[in-house]
């Protein structure tokens, strides 16, 4: 009772009239410190997403005004085949190369903890390629690489198996697409570590105590409490995927071939917008991207209650 | 202080919007902003092309700066692909370059949509230009376009491979039944080093002239296909018996040389296509020598082949700067010491000033020559195509290159063809 007194006294002591004023200058000057970004992200990304928005909704070709046709350009996409392929070879990108990126960074990350020199040599040699991965020169180089006669069809013709290039080969190309992404694995790699680093060590001794095998260790102790770190990748590497747009463009030399074989989701709407000037077309797919994106989003979330374990949960 | 700063705030604002109009303002008169030899205007020029037509261009800049003191041009290339989709984006933020290089098809889809200027209002000379080849550089009666350059339809081959192999050199003139005997022996003989050709079937510009040899116009003049999809089955199907023998290199070959041709990378004897793409394909491949020889017919006396301007010179229809861009124009269609720099790169200098200006010799003479020889077949150049042409054409060739991988039959192929090609006709109608 004292103390609330104590307290209400003390908030009166301060002339409320000033302190209102105070707040307000907080605020103004709180937003002049914004602006800058503020004025960014209203000019630079909400004004053109809402365009966009309006734009899918019409026939827009880049020179002439648009002309309002609802939901037109949404219905069309379903009727248009090369929509639909890039739509299966985006899915089966993402569906494939996510997955086996995750499992490559987290046993590189399981075997470098473990590692007790030179650890920190290893992290930054395995996390370079994912700085670089993404960058026109990787995309050439690996061109060239999986081309005819390149260096991984000679060492797999010492081992008796003659792909020929994989760049010319419809079959191949989604391989090739996938071991680049897999590459770039140190990313997420260097999250798992740091993840691993914070399991502490005594669940580890008890569990050895016990009898544990590594694998048993691994299963109920380090896939458990590294569960939010895995979840946290797994949906950045998925929004990631859905967004491979550079390296197909320069292996496909903008084209998305052979023969569709890497037409991806953001290369085909690129190719509608800009090669053939229907930018209503390309917007209502970049909606449906971030809607699609959005769902997906949303339904790890909810599967995530029954695999993810926070620290402090009760299960 | 809260008052001070919102003053500076707007103070600022105002500067800025202040140094953006006047940024707007200027132009006005007919021949908009002119210059001074001591207060030149600096006018935007790009194209399209490979090192070896930069350094041309930039010698041609140079000589143009020299004799228009009063005058700045600040030139700027890119890739073909890469350049149309850029051109679309400064159309679109209503920035295109004063002076463009441009190809014929695009023409109509700028054009139509008011983004070129109508030259004819500008002091160009065009007294040296054939009367057939003005209008391809036209969209209903107007002027949008100036042809630097003609180029023709031609089979190229390299003797040295051929010799090398045993295969004779063609003889002028044949009919598609000979032309592909010819390819297959090349397969043949080439054992897997050197093949025949591209699949010709799939390159527009060769389906355009056998149609043509028919009597038929790819486009109609209301801006709808002038073939059936039967015309398109057996253009398609006239390949069928060569494809995936030596005689066509296979698809995945010729993907993986991309951007690069397989005859600039002497994978196959012979090429199909137009005739100004000597200098280019003799610096890819290192050949000595590339000889043309006109495409195949079955009709002896109609070859189908017509001269197409090879690139054009347009403005943009809002530069500033009219006069300058019209007189940048007059001097890389008509100088004659502009043929002597970029020779038949450009394809053979259009404007006959230009084209007695300059000297040709070696590779250079074999396409003047090539060009006069087939003179008694030429035919009027067909109308500038269909807005949304550089749709159907890039469908073309990748629906011809999925028969290639064996993805499509003819009969499928040519219907998802015909599908695309008419949502285009219906966008753009």
């Amino acid at each position: 009772m004292t103390l609330t007194l104590t307290r209400r006294r003390g908030v009166e002591t301060a002339p409320p009239a000033r302190r209102a004023g105070q707040r307000g200058a907080d605020i103004r000057a709180g937003y002049t410190f914004l602006l800058p970004w503020l004025l960014g992200f209203i000019l630079l990304a909400v004004g053109p997403m809402l365009s966009s928005l309006y734009l899918s909704f019409t026939d827009y070709n880049l020179f002439e005004a648009p002309t309002w046709i609802g939901l037109e350009n949404y219905t069309d996409l379903f009727a248009d085949d090369r929509f639909l392929q890039s739509v299966q070879v985006t899915l089966s990108y993402v569906v494939f190369g996510t997955p086996l990126k995750l499992a490559a960074a987290l046993a590189v990350a399981l075997l470098l903890n473990n590692a007790t020199q030179g650890q920190g040599f290893y992290r930054s040699a395995f996390y370079a390629p994912s700085l670089i991965g993404a960058s026109v020169s990787i995309a050439i180089v690996w061109k060239a690489m999986f081309g005819d006669d390149g260096p991984v069809d000679q060492g797999l013709g010492f081992f008796g198996i003659h792909l020929g290039g994989w760049v010319g080969n419809p079959s191949m190309t989604m391989p090739m697409m996938i071991l680049l992404t897999v590459w770039q694995f140190g990313a997420p790699m260097v999250i798992f570590l740091a993840g691993l680093k914070q399991i502490p060590t005594e669940l580890y001794e008890a569990a050895s105590m016990d009898g544990a095998g590594p694998w048993r260790k691994f299963v109920n102790i380090t896939f458990p409490m590294l569960s939010p770190v895995v979840f946290f990748n797994l949906l950045l590497e998925t929004i990631h995927a859905f967004q491979i747009f550079a390296s197909a463009y320069i292996i496909s030399n903008g084209e998305g071939g052979p023969a569709g074989s890497t037409l991806f989701y953001t290369l085909y709407l690129y190719l509608r917008g800009f090669s053939d000037f229907r930018m209503g077309y390309a917007s209502a797919m970049a909606w449906l991207l971030v809607i699609v994106v959005g769902v997906i989003t949303l339904l790890f979330f909810r599967t995530s209650k029954s695999w993810v374990h926070y620290g402090g949960d009760a299960r | 202080m809260i008052s001070r700063r919102s003053f500076l705030t707007t103070v600022a604002l105002g500067a800025g919007s202040a140094v953006a109009l006047s940024a707007c303002g200027g132009g006005g008169s007919s021949a908009g902003q002119t210059g001074s030899a001591g207060n030149p205007v600096t006018i935007n020029y790009t194209w399209w092309g490979n090192d070896d037509r930069a350094e041309r261009t930039r010698k041609a800049i140079a000589l143009f700066e020299s004799k228009n003191p009063d005058i700045k041009v600040n030139g700027n290339f890119t890739d073909f692909a890469g350049y149309w989709q850029k051109r679309a984006t400064e159309a679109a933020g209503g920035g295109l370059p004063d002076v463009m290089q441009w190809d014929l098809s695009y023409l109509r889809d700028y054009a139509q949509r008011n983004q070129l200027m109508d030259l004819g209002q500008l002091r160009i000379d065009t007294s040296g230009f054939e009367k057939t080849l003005l209008p391809s550089g036209q969209i209903r009666g107007r002027q949008y376009g100036i042809p630097t350059s003609t180029n023709a339809f031609a089979v190229y081959y390299d003797p040295a491979k051929l010799a090398e192999i045993g295969v004779a050199e063609p003889g002028g003139t044949w009919t598609y039944s000979e032309y592909k005997a010819w390819l297959a022996e090349v397969g043949t003989k080439g054992g897997g080093r050197y093949f025949g050709s591209t699949d010709f079937t799939g390159i527009w510009w060769q389906f355009t002239i056998w149609l043509r040899q028919r009597g038929i116009e790819a486009f109609t003049e209301d801006g709808k296909l002038g073939f059936s999809k039967d015309d398109l089955k057996q253009w398609w199907s006239l390949a069928g018996d060569l494809r995936g023998t030596g005689a066509i290199v296979p698809a995945d070959r010729a993907v993986q040389l991309k951007p690069k041709s397989p005859f600039g990378s002497n994978v196959s004897a012979s090429e199909n296509t137009w005739d100004n793409f000597m200098a280019g394909y003799l610096k890819d491949s290192g050949a000595k020598e590339l000889k043309l020889v006109p495409v195949p017919s079955d009709d002896a006396d109609d070859l189908g082949l017509f001269l197409k301007p090879t690139m054009l010179m347009v403005a943009s229809a809002k530069t500033k700067f009219k006069d300058a861009a019209g007189r940048f124009i007059d001097f890389m269609v008509n100088d004659p010491e502009v043929g002597q720099i970029f020779k038949t790169s450009r394809g053979v200098p259009a404007s006959k000033t230009q084209r007695e200006g300059t000297t040709f010799e070696g590779a250079d003479k074999a396409v003047v020559d090539y060009e006069t020889s087939i003179a008694k077949y030429l035919k009027d150049a067909p109308e500038p195509p269909i807005v949304g042409f550089g749709t159907l054409e890039a469908a073309f060739l990748r629906v011809n290159e999925e028969l290639n991988y064996g993805k499509q039959t003819v009969d499928s192929a040519v219907d998802q063809w015909f599908k695309e090609a008419e949502d285009v006709i219906k966008q753009n109608s």
